[in-house]
């Protein structure tokens, strides 16, 4: 279980020293990239607590959503629509989405151990 | 079953790997952005302003330790300074000609023309001997010409010249200095041969001596030996001027 957190600091690291920076006119697009990884982990933990994890289903929505995302985000630039407006409302909901049910299902554990 | 999980988690770790390399990036991006100007003028002006003043305390930095450094140079070698002093000694004592010095370079000789039966053709006006003199403005102009093109050291009729020399006419003799020289005229220069004696083709040194019935034979020699100037120098009227920071 130690594994993933290990390789999120391994990353972290990794990050640190590659000391990458993107330009201004395009943080945004990692930003909303980001935001759809974020958003597919915690999709991937909901999962797991519901016993409906899925790796094929897990990997395809983690790559697919963070290119998909900043893909639209780009070609909403490019069209002049704020499309990384529309990815951002809709990972931050589910975001949020998830979160919840993560915290429903931690809760009424923890209270069912109690009893 | 183990082996599944096992293999899950890997790709959740490689996931959040992955994850924690865009946080990174990110997170660099947004805290020190690699942000094009988008600041007026004014304020560009006034980081401008704060720039250059580090930028002279950074220089002022230098400078102290420069000296700090070069104290302890000295300090740590004395005897060596004093050998770069002789050296520099040595080097000026050669630029401002007090030694005799030698290498490659040119002599011309400034002397009558000769006549020839067959020079004298119809072309060519009969020559007035004796019509044109030598000036010390051909002398200064010839001198100029090889200093401007690279001679270190010059000399005329034995007699070298240093950087107050005055060459002017007395009477009818040229002095240099305060030394009469008396046609012909040799004159040495220390240089690049090629380049002197292409100089004085280009400035036409030929021609114009053929106005007053000179000839100029100019030759390059691989060792030429240049005397010392003679001259007694005092030094007066001047003083060195004490700078700060000079080392």
């Amino acid at each position: 279980m130690w594994l993933p957190l290990f390789g999120l600091i391994v990353g972290l690291v990794v990050g640190f020293l590659l000391d990458w920076r993107v330009p201004q006119e395009y943080s945004s697009y990692l930003s909303i990239a980001l935001l759809a990884g974020l958003d597919t982990i915690f999709g991937g933990i909901r999962s797991f607590l519901e016993r409906t994890f899925n790796v094929r289903i897990f990997l395809s929505g983690f790559f697919f959503n963070t290119l998909f995302a900043a893909g639209l985000a780009f070609i909403g630039g490019f069209l002049g629509i704020d499309l990384y407006l529309a990815a951002i409302v809709a990972f931050g909901v589910r975001l949020f989405n998830n979160l919840a049910v993560i915290r429903r299902i931690v809760l009424s554990r923890w209270i069912n151990q109690e009893e | 079953m183990l082996q599944k999980s096992r293999k899950i988690t890997f790709i959740l770790a490689i996931i959040s790997a992955i994850i924690g390399v865009m946080l990174t990036v990110q997170l660099r991006s947004s805290l020190d952005p690699v942000h094009k100007e988008s600041r007026s003028i004014a304020e560009l002006r006034a980081s401008l302003q704060k720039e250059l003043e580090k930028h002279k305390n950074l220089l002022a930095d230098i400078s102290k330790y420069n000296q700090l450094y070069y104290q302890y140079e000295t300090s740590l070698s004395e005897d060596e300074s004093l050998s770069v002093m002789r050296e520099e000694l040595a080097r000026n004592r050669k630029m401002g000609g007090m030694v005799a010095v030698e290498g490659p370079g040119i002599v011309l000789n400034i002397v009558d023309q000769v006549y020839d039966e067959h020079m004298m053709d119809e072309h060519v006006p009969p020559p007035v001997i004796g019509g044109y003199t030598i000036d010390d403005e051909d002398l200064r102009w010839l001198v100029n010409i090889l200093f401007a093109n690279g001679a270190q050291a010059v000399s005329v009729n034995g007699h070298r010249l240093i950087s107050t020399t005055a060459i002017r006419n007395v009477g009818d003799v040229i002095q240099i200095d305060t030394r009469t020289v008396q046609p012909p005229y040799e004159m040495k220069a220390l240089g690049e041969p090629e380049v002197l004696l292409s100089a004085l083709k280009l400035e036409g040194v030929e021609e114009y001596f053929q106005l007053s019935n000179k000839h100029v034979i100019a030759e390059k020699q691989d060792n030429l030996m240049i005397p010392a100037n003679t001259e007694e120098r005092y030094i007066r009227f001047m003083k060195t001027v004490k700078e700060k920071g000079d080392s």
